[in-house]
């Protein structure tokens, strides 16, 4: 609760004990023009703009069951209160996993994971969560409840609506049901890791990387001030970067492309992957969790091909930020940090990322979105979102139809601050 | 039409009523209608101008691909002008380092593939019309294929698209993400038209496969054949692709193509593995495993790349060899959860027998989408009522399996005034509220995907 009144500007927290009861929650709040924001685990409150109207906390901590789990369906139906550990315990127990990565599973919830889209390294080899939404129930900004969807794993019927709920930020509905596709779970998993002393060689490796014979599910690339509690120990002085290499598979198939990483990387030696190495089973599923764990401030998006400028840009604007790219997906982690942190950190932040980094990653032709500020920042809606994009009037349009009132989630996305 | 031909240009419209009857109805040949005029813009420019002057004359439009359609969604509508991107046709770039190729909406499918030949990537998407269908096409019904068991549909391999929506606004979306806003991109893939035009897309590239195990299991009966799709399924595999042709369309298949089908087979399995060599001759050990251990009469290997093409062929022209069967027919598209396989086919052989409509059978099984075709005679309007009649039951019986009514082909005009026996009121409402954000007029495409509500489209500016 602390946590949730630090970021959000509620008075009290309702925690329904089923939809019909989140609905009349709903219907109420429509009435009496209450904010309602929308809360899973609260792992992912300071993402986006801080809300400032008052209003109510919606919770789904009793919306946490399984509906049903047709496990050679392939597909499972929760409750959005469901916690991401839970459903992995139970999709384990038939061999089955959602290969979506995501920071403090005991806490964080499947409807936080549709509302977010959150993702992580494994996002190159298996895609978001938008690839693994088939239908969803829930309840809008008037307290009526909606599905969209099915339960079958492939649907042409009606628009897809659970894609536009993925990444709305809880503002076109409160999420209550999900049906998840899932995947069976690999026998095998492996990290090979290279160091890297220049950015050119950087490229060089990943443009190998795309023409490799293997199928990495993460290609990882790590620079600037090495993050704490890393699994693995430190690279040499004389590395700008670290490259991790992720597959999955039977043990058949994750052995042969091991080697076959290995192979190319060693006879393209000049193009700079020094101390080669496959990460011990000890430090395996440690590291996994770490690359996972990375949210960052800053949430870049380039072509593929841009990453290692952009990510060479951010290394020298912000000295001493920690940067973590899924560079197969374009995706970039910045950490922002000041060797010598002060009161005025907050103020700092806003000034580079107006001056400094928002420009460099527009350059670049990217994306660029703050997952969490530094302390005492104080950012407009530009900052954290960027300039409108296409097709702004649609958006404000939809949700002005699914929330006419404007209570959801009111002044966190990129709807305005009414 | 004068404003339409300074949009174009007079020799990208065809308006004289003999040139316009090649138009007047997509593959789903049941419902016909000619349309005003077919414009042919070469730019997106030309689209813009054109949406223009059908949003200044109020006259509906419907954008149309190759025609390859199976549900009527590019049927055209009464006075209405059909938007034909077919000579939009120009891949544009295809940058490999970054996995992606910029096209044209008309550019073929299979063109594309073929442009890629040798690169090391392809377009993963190929449904069985690919020699003909527009990628604009697979877009707009977010098309699948057999390989989107492993591969996904269409909309996991679109990056960004640029569209221009009823007033004539062009919006790009993509290829680059970018969280700061709804996933506009993945609802106009699917949309049938209805929300925008799409005038350029990047897809995303897939690296080819290193290896192909290719097998082709007879079974005795259907039933069979889809339990050992479950099992190979419940093992945790997931093949490339795992076909399913029942006997009815055996025969035809192995008449035309000479695939050395077994006639007095219950069902063929045709499955696919493939990855590395070091995956790959695992996963076959235990699929060709289960399938024996499932009575299957036979499993056999394609030895060689011919034998592999040859039973794709079989396969992806089946329902063109139905034309030996019976002089019409019609293709349905339906979706079960895949355990409900073994049910549904049942419950078609059983409609089919109650309405008189003999019905054979093609299924991407590892997908659970079923292709049950129903065979008539067109010109014996009782045979065409039967077999509307079956094939909507079918559909109905599909909805009451917890499946759908169409999994790759779209809603069109044929299947959507079932959507309200699929989707509940406020579900439907719901759908209501994007199409209106989009085109409040409902100029686009209109009668297909959704149906406007009692209350009728909302009355502009609103």
């Amino acid at each position: 609760m602390r946590q949730v009144k630090h970021f959000l500007p509620v008075t009290q927290v309702v925690v329904p004990p089923d939809e019909a009861a989140a609905a009349q929650a709903l219907r109420e709040a429509a009435c009496s023009d209450t904010a309602v924001y929308p809360i899973g685990g609260g792992t992912n409150l300071a993402y986006g703009l801080r809300p400032v109207r008052p209003g109510i906390g919606l919770s789904t901590a009793r919306l946490a069951g399984i509906v049903s789990f047709p496990a050679q369906d392939l597909t499972v139906t929760v409750q959005a209160g469901l916690t991401i550990a839970e459903l992995n315990k139970r999709l384990a127990s038939e061999r089955r996993w959602l290969p979506i990565d995501v920071a403090q599973p005991e806490l964080a919830t499947v409807g936080g994971v549709v509302a977010t889209n959150v993702f992580g390294p494994r996002r190159f080899g298996y895609g978001t969560i938008r690839d693994y939404v088939l239908g969803f129930r829930a309840v809008d900004g008037q307290g009526e409840v909606f599905c969209g969807g099915g339960q079958v794993v492939k649907n042409a019927a009606g628009y897809n609506l659970p894609r536009l709920l993925v990444g709305s930020l809880g503002t076109l509905g409160f999420i209550t049901q999900v049906t998840l596709m899932v995947q069976p779970r690999p026998q095998d998993s492996r990290i090979v890791m290279c160091d890297v002393r220049e950015f050119e060689g950087v490229e060089c490796l990943l443009a190998g990387l795309s023409r490799s014979r293997t199928l990495p599910v993460a290609i990882e690339l790590l620079a600037g001030r090495p993050r704490p509690d890393c699994p693995f120990p430190q690279a040499p002085s004389g590395a700008v970067a670290r490259l991790l290499v992720g597959f999955d598979g039977s043990q058949a198939e994750v052995d042969w492309m091991v080697r076959q990483l290995r192979k190319e990387w060693e006879t393209g030696q000049a193009a700079g992957a020094a101390s080669i190495r496959v990460l011990s089973d000890g430090e395996l599923e440690r590291t996994w969790s770490w690359l996972a764990d990375f949210s960052g401030h800053l949430l870049i998006h380039v072509l593929p091909s841009e990453v290692v400028g952009v990510v060479q840009a951010m290394a020298r604007l912000v000295p001493g930020a920690s940067i973590q790219a899924h560079a197969g997906s374009g995706v970039i982690r910045v950490c922002w940090f000041r060797l010598a942190p002060s009161e005025a950190d907050g103020e700092m932040f806003t000034a580079d990322l107006r001056e400094k980094l928002r420009p460099a990653v527009a350059a670049a032709g990217g994306s660029l979105v703050v997952l969490a500020a530094p302390d005492g920042a104080q950012l407009a809606s530009s900052d954290v979102w960027g300039l409108p994009v296409d097709g702004a009037d649609i958006m404000h349009a939809i949700r002005s139809r699914f929330d006419p009132k404007g209570i959801l989630n009111p002044g966190r996305f990129i709807f305005g601050n009414p | 039409m004068r404003a339409l031909r300074a949009a174009v240009g007079r020799e990208n419209v065809l308006s004289a009523s003999s040139e316009l009857a090649v138009y007047e109805c997509d593959a789903f040949t049941i419902q016909r209608q000619r349309p005003a005029a077919v414009v042919f813009p070469r730019s997106t420019a030309q689209v813009a101008a054109v949406l223009g002057v059908c949003r200044r004359f109020e006259c509906p439009v419907v954008a149309r691909g190759a025609g390859t359609g199976l549900a009527g969604g590019a049927l055209p509508v009464p006075g209405g002008i059909l938007l034909s991107l077919t000579r939009m046709n120009h891949i544009l770039d295809v940058r490999l380092r970054d996995a992606m190729a910029v096209v044209e909406p008309g550019v073929l499918n299979l063109d594309l593939t073929r442009a890629l030949a040798g690169s090391g990537y392809h377009f993963a998407p190929d449904p069985s019309s690919q020699g003909a269908a527009t990628i604009g096409g697979n877009v707009a019904t977010n098309a699948g294929g057999p390989h989107t068991l492993k591969y996904g549909v269409t909309v996991n391999h679109v990056l960004g698209l640029e569209a221009v929506l009823g007033d004539g606004l062009v919006v790009q979306l993509g290829p680059v993400e970018n969280p700061a806003g709804l996933d506009l991109l993945g609802l106009l893939c699917g949309s049938e038209g209805t929300l925008a035009v799409l005038t350029k897309i990047w897809v995303r590239l897939t690296p080819d496969p290193l290896e192909w195990r290719t097998m082709r299991a007879v079974f005795e009966t259907a039933e069979d054949a889809t339990q050992a799709v479950s099992r190979i399924i419940a093992e945790g595999i997931i093949p490339a692709a795992m076909e399913l042709m029942d006997q009815g369309i055996l025969a035809a298949v192995e008449e035309a193509f000479h695939g050395g089908f077994p006639l007095d087979a219950g069902a063929v399995l045709v499955i696919e593995l493939d990855g590395p060599a070091a995956g790959v001759d695992e996963d076959q050990r235990r699929v060709m495993e289960i399938c024996r251990q499932g009575r299957a009469r036979e499993v056999l290997h394609a030895r060689s790349p011919a034998e592999r093409e040859l039973l794709w062929k079989c396969r992806k022209l089946a329902v063109g060899a139905v034309g030996r069967l019976s002089p019409s027919y019609m293709i349905q598209d339906g979706v079960v959860p895949r355990t409900r396989l073994p049910h549904i086919l049942g419950r078609i052989a059983e409609i089919g027998r109650r309405h008189g409509v003999r019905i054979v059978n093609v299924a991407h099984a590892g997908d659970g989408n079923i292709h049950p075709i129903l065979l008539f005679d067109e010109r014996d309007r009782g045979q065409v009522q039967r077999a509307l009649a079956a094939g909507r039951e079918l559909l109905e019986e599909c909805i009451a399996c917890g499946g759908g009514i169409t999994a790759e082909h779209g809603v069109g005009t044929e299947k959507v005034t079932l959507m309200e026996k699929l989707f509940g009121g406020a579900d439907l409402e719901a759908m209501r509220r994007v199409r209106q954000s989009f085109d409040p007029a409902w100029r686009l495409n209109p009668g297909k995907k959704l149906l406007p509500g009692a209350k009728g489209p909302e009355k502009c500016g609103k």
